[in-house]
C-alpha cells in the first residue's frame, strides 16, 4: 500500500511542480537555519574528552570568611596557594594535577634574539597522561622534575614551529623569563573545547602554546599576573600579585579517580581536609566540598554562550514560521485535489485511506526539503566559521548531524501536513464527484 | 476609489478561504514578529559600534610594553614619554589606561566607612599628560596641573593621606550628586580618598549600550624615574596616527632593549577588535531576517497562485461583465494588503509578547514602536511584491475563459 501511496504522491507533485517546490523549498531553509544553530550547539556542549570525561573529576573547597557579603553557597572554582599545594601532595588519587596560566616573555637561546610573549600553562607531570594529550617529539617531564623545581619545557605543535620551524627540538634550550629552559617534548595538536579544565578567559579560550612545571613556574622571577586571580577582604598581598597571598584563589585543581569507590573515598578525604582546616582556624566556613565530573562541573558553569542561545531560539523559531508556510500550501494543494479525492472515496477508500495517503505526500515534501537544507546546513556552518568568535572552530558538521537533519525535516513536513491530510479526509464524495 | 468598492466582495471571497487565509496571516503575524525584534537586536548593535568613547580616537594609538624582570632595562617612565614625544608625528604621550582597553569598573563610596558603595565606576588612571593625550574635553571646573600631582609610588603604595585630585564624568557625577554640587567634594575608592576639581563631557570604558558606560572617572600620577612596563600611549598630530604610532613604538622599544611590546595597536583596531564577536553575530541574524523574508515571499506568492489558478473561471466571468484587467489586478493586490494588514495587526502583538520574553531572558531592551512601523512596511512592501507575479498572471486571463468548462 505505502508503494501505491508514493507513487500517487509522486505523481501528485508533479502535477503542481512550482507549489510543490514551494513547500520544498520552505522546509529546506527552516532546516537549514535550525540545523545551523543545532550543529553549533551541539558542538558546543559536547564531550571535550570523550573516553575520559567519565573519570576526570573537579575539586572544590570553601576557604572564603563566613560573613563575605553577597556570597553564595558554590564554593570558589579555583584553589588558593595553600589549598593547591595541599591537595596536590594528598596524592590518594591515582592522578592529579594542580595548574594555573599566564604569558612569559621567551626568547632563544642565542645572543641578541627577539623577546615575545608566549601564553602558558603550568602545570605538574601528570596533566599530559591524565588529559591525554598527543606527543609529536619527546615526552611529558617526570613527578621528579616537579620535586626538582626542573627547567623543563613542552612546546605546543605551533610554537615550536615558530621557534624551531617544526624540527624535533627535544633537549634545545630556550630562556623563559631570563631563565633556561630544556625542551622535553612537543605536543601535536591539541586543543578541548569547551577548555574544561580552566574556564577563567572563557570556555572556549585556547591552548597555551607552552607547558611549564608548575612549582619551577612559581619560582621565576614574574609578574605577569597569576591567571584570574581573586581575592577578597583587605589582603595587602593582593594589589602586589603575591602568588601565596592567603586571601587570593587562582589554581585550578583536576584528578583522576578510576572507580566509584574512589570517587565516594575522594570525597570524603576532601570534607575531612575542609573539617581538618576548619579545626586549624584556617577555615571560617564549615566543611563545603564540591567533586564534580567534568561534563557536571561544565554544565554547571553553563558554557553555552548567551548568543548561541539565542540564535537556536531565533531559528527554531523560522522553522515553525516555514511550517506554517508549508501547512497553508498543503491545505491548497490537497483542497485542489479535493475531486480526485472524492472519486478515490466514492471508490470505496476509507477515510483513513486517504489521510494516509496526503500524509506520505507531506513525508516525501519532508524527505526533498531535508535533503535540500543539507547543503544548506553545511554552507551555514560555513558562514558560521568566517565568523571571528572564539568558537567559530567548533562550527563544523557531525555526521551524526545528517540523521537528525533529515528527521527533523521528515517530522515536521509530517506535523505540517496532519491538519490539511484531515481536513482532506473529509471531503464529501458526493459532492466532488457531482461538480466533476 | 473604484478599488474600494472591492474590498466587500475581496471578504466574502476570503471568508470561504477560511483557513488558508488564517494560515497566511499568521505565518505574516510570525514573521513580523521575530523579524521587528531582529532589527531591533542589530540596529542596536551597529548604533552601539559607532558610539563615541569622548576620547579623541582617531589620533590615539597604543603600545602595551611588558618589562621583563631580570633583564636589562635602563629605561625610566618620564625617559619613555619624552622619547615617544620625540618621535615623528606625535603630539603627546602619556602612561596609563584608555577606553575599550581592560577598562574595569571598580566600586566608589561617598563615606570613609565604605560599607555601601554609591556607584560601580571605570577608573582611569595614567601619568601626567594622560588628560591631554586622551583629549578630555573639562566642561566645568578645572583640569590637571602637571606640577600638583602626587607621585606614582606614593599612590600604588597607599601612602597618601590628602586627597587625590579627580575628574569625573558628567553622567557619574549626575549620579553621584544629583544636587549637582560634585565639585570639590570628596569621595573614596577601595584604597584612597579623591577630590572633584572638574567634569568632563564623555569618557566610556566599555560601550554596552547602558547610560552607565559614560560613569568614569580619571586621576593622574606623577612618574619619573621608574621602570614600568604596561600601557604607554600616544596621541598623534591630526592625520599622522599610523606613522607616528610606528615611530613612538620603534623609539620605545630601541630605549628598552629588555621590554616585549606585545601590542602596538590604533584605537580604530581596538574598537574593531572589541565589536568584532557582537557584528559577527550581527551578520547571522541579517542572515536569518533574509531567509525569513524568502520564506515569507514564498508562502504569500505561492498561496496567491494558487487562488488565481482555482478562480480563473470567475475572473474570466469578471471580465465577461465588464471588468477591465485593471481591476483584476487591484482585486488581488487589494486582497493581499488586506491579509498583510490582518497578518501585521497581529503580529505587532507577537512582537511585543517575543520582546518581553527576550528581555525576561536575554536582558534585552524595551522594543520601541517605530520598529514595528518599519517592520509593518517592510512585509506590506513584500507582500505587494510577491502577489504581483500572480496578480499579472490572473489580470491576463481572457474573458472566454467564462465560457469554457475548465
Amino acid at each position: 500500500m505505502f508503494g501505491y501511496y508514493l507513487d500517487l504522491a509522486l505523481r501528485s507533485l508533479k502535477r503542481t511542480p512550482i507549489l510543490a517546490g514551494l513547500m520544498m523549498l520552505a522546509i529546506a531553509l527552516g532546516i537549514g537555519a535550525s540545523v545551523t544553530m543545532l550543529a553549533v550547539l551541539h558542538n558546543l556542549s559536547g564531550n571535550p574528552l570523550p573516553g575520559r570525561s567519565d573519570m576526570l573529576f573537579h575539586p572544590q573547597v570553601d576557604p572564603r570568611p563566613a560573613d563575605l557579603p553577597g556570597a553564595t553557597e558554590e564554593p570558589p572554582d579555583d584553589l588558593t596557594y595553600v589549598d593547591a599545594v595541599n591537595l596536590y601532595q594528598l596524592g590518594i588519587a591515582p592522578r592529579r594535577a594542580v595548574m594555573s596560566s599566564n604569558w612569559l616573555p621567551v626568547r632563544k637561546d642565542a645572543p641578541d634574539s627577539p623577546l615575545a610573549m608566549f601564553t602558558d600553562r603550568a602545570t605538574t607531570a601528570d596533566f599530559f597522561a591524565m588529559f591525554g594529550v598527543p606527543f609529536l617529539y619527546g615526552s611529558a617531564w617526570s613527578a621528579q622534575d616537579d620535586a626538582n623545581h626542573a627547567q623543563v619545557v613542552v612546546l605546543s605543535r605551533a610554537m615550536n614551529q615558530k621557534l624551531f620551524g617544526g624540527e624535533n627540538s627535544v633537549g634545545k634550550t630556550l630562556v623563559i623569563a631570563t631563565k633556561t629552559f630544556r625542551v622535553a617534548g612537543v605536543i601535536d595538536d591539541w586543543n578541548p573545547q569547551p577548555r574544561f579544565y580552566d574556564i577563567n578567559d572563557g570556555p572556549f579560550a585556547k591552548a597555551e602554546q607552552m607547558y611549564l612545571p608548575f612549582f619551577t613556574w612559581l619560582d621565576l622571577p614574574q609578574d605577569y599576573g597569576y591567571g584570574p586571580m581573586r581575592c577578597w577582604g583587605n589582603d595587602p598581598g593582593a594589589g602586589l600579585h603575591d602568588p601565596k597571598a592567603k586571601q587570593c584563589t587562582w589554581a585550578q585543581f583536576w584528578v583522576q579517580l578510576d572507580t566509584p569507590a574512589q570517587v565516594a573515598e575522594y570525597r570524603a578525604v576532601l570534607t575531612q581536609y575542609s573539617a581538618q582546616q576548619h579545626q586549624l582556624g584556617r577555615y571560617q566556613r564549615e566543611p563545603n566540598v564540591r567533586l564534580r565530573g567534568l561534563l557536571d562541573w561544565l554544565d554547571v558553569k553553563h558554557v553555552i554562550p548567551v548568543t548561541v542561545r539565542m540564535q537556536t531560539w531565533i531559528a527554531f523559531g523560522v522553522l515553525l514560521i516555514c511550517m506554517v508556510n508549508t501547512v497553508g500550501l498543503m491545505v491548497a494543494k490537497f483542497l485542489r485535489k479535493s475531486g480526485e479525492i472524492g472519486v478515490r472515496r466514492a471508490l470505496g477508500a476509507s477515510r483513513r485511506a486517504v489521510f494516509l495517503q496526503c500524509l506520505v505526500e507531506a513525508g516525501v515534501v519532508g524527505v526533498a526539503g531535508g535533503l535540500l537544507g543539507l547543503p544548506l546546513a553545511w554552507l551555514g556552518l560555513w558562514m558560521v566559521r568566517q565568523q571571528p568568535v572564539s568558537f567559530a572552530a567548533s562550527a563544523h558538521f557531525d555526521p551524526s548531524m545528517l540523521g537528525i537533519a533529515l528527521a527533523l525535516a521528515v517530522l515536521s513536513a509530517l506535523a505540517a501536513g496532519v491538519w490539511p491530510a484531515l481536513r482532506a479526509s473529509r471531503v464529501a464524495p458526493a459532492l466532488q464527484v457531482k461538480s466533476l | 476609489m473604484r478599488i474600494f468598492f472591492q474590498i466587500r466582495p475581496i471578504f466574502a471571497a476570503l471568508r470561504s478561504h477560511k483557513t488558508a487565509v488564517l494560515l497566511l496571516v499568521l505565518e505574516i503575524a510570525l514573521t513580523m514578529a521575530v523579524l521587528g525584534n531582529l532589527v531591533f537586536i542589530v540596529y542596536g548593535t551597529m548604533q552601539r559600534s559607532h558610539t563615541p568613547t569622548g576620547v579623541a580616537e582617531s589620533q590615539i594609538g597604543l603600545i602595551q610594553s611588558i618589562g621583563v624582570i631580570g633583564e636589562d632595562n635602563p629605561g625610566t617612565v618620564a625617559g619613555n614619554l619624552a622619547t615617544m614625544r620625540a618621535a615623528p608625528g606625535v603630539a603627546d604621550a602619556a602612561y596609563g589606561f584608555l577606553p575599550l582597553w581592560h577598562a574595569d569598573r571598580g566600586p566608589l563610596f561617598l563615606d570613609a566607612s565604605r560599607q555601601h558603595p554609591a556607584v560601580h565606576a571605570y577608573e582611569f588612571v595614567g601619568s601626567q599628560g594622560l588628560n591631554r593625550t586622551l583629549g578630555l574635553h573639562v566642561v566645568r571646573g578645572r583640569d590637571f596641573t602637571d606640577t600638583e600631582l602626587p607621585d606614582v609610588m606614593d599612590v600604588l603604595m597607599g601612602k597618601i593621606a590628602a586627597p587625590v585630585q579627580a575628574l569625573l564624568t558628567e553622567s557619574l557625577a549626575q549620579r553621584l550628586y544629583p544636587d549637582g554640587n560634585a565639585l570639590g567634594s570628596i569621595l573614596y575608592d577601595g584604597t584612597k580618598s579623591l577630590r572633584v576639581i572638574g567634569i568632563v563631557d564623555h569618557l566610556r570604558g566599555e560601550i554596552t549600550g547602558s547610560a552607565s558606560d559614560d560613569d568614569s572617572l580619571v586621576y593622574e600620577f606623577r612618574v619619573g624615574t621608574q621602570n614600568m612596563g604596561g600601557g604607554y600611549l600616544v596621541r598623534s598630530q591630526p592625520g599622522r596616527l599610523p606613522e607616528a604610532l610606528r615611530a613612538a613604538a620603534a623609539a620605545l622599544q630601541k630605549a628598552n632593549p629588555g621590554h616585549v611590546e606585545s601590542k602596538v595597536l590604533t584605537m580604530a583596531e581596538l574598537r574593531e577588535n572589541y565589536f568584532e564577536s557582537d557584528l559577527a553575530a550581527g551578520r547571522m541574524l541579517v542572515a536569518i531576517m533574509l531567509i525569513l523574508l524568502i520564506v515569507t515571499a514564498l508562502g504569500v506568492s505561492g498561496l496567491a497562485s494558487f487562488w488565481v489558478q482555482q478562480r480563473r473561471r470567475q475572473i474570466g466571468m469578471r471580465r465577461a461583465l465588464g471588468a477591465t484587467r485593471r481591476d483584476i489586478l487591484h482585486y488581488f493586490q487589494m486582497e493581499n494588503l488586506l491579509i498583510v494588514s490582518g497578518g501585521v495587526l497581529l503580529g505587532a502583538l507577537f512582537a511585543y509578547a517575543l520582546n518581553l520574553f527576550l528581555m525576561h531572558r536575554f536582558e534585552l531592551a524595551h522594543l520601541p514602536s517605530h520598529y514595528l512601523a518599519v517592520g509593518a512596511l517592510a512585509l506590506w512592501l513584500l507582500g505587494q511584491l510577491a502577489v504581483l507575479g500572480p496578480a499579472l498572471r490572473a489580470a491576463a486571463v481572457p474573458p472566454v475563459v467564462a465560457t469554457r468548462s475548465v
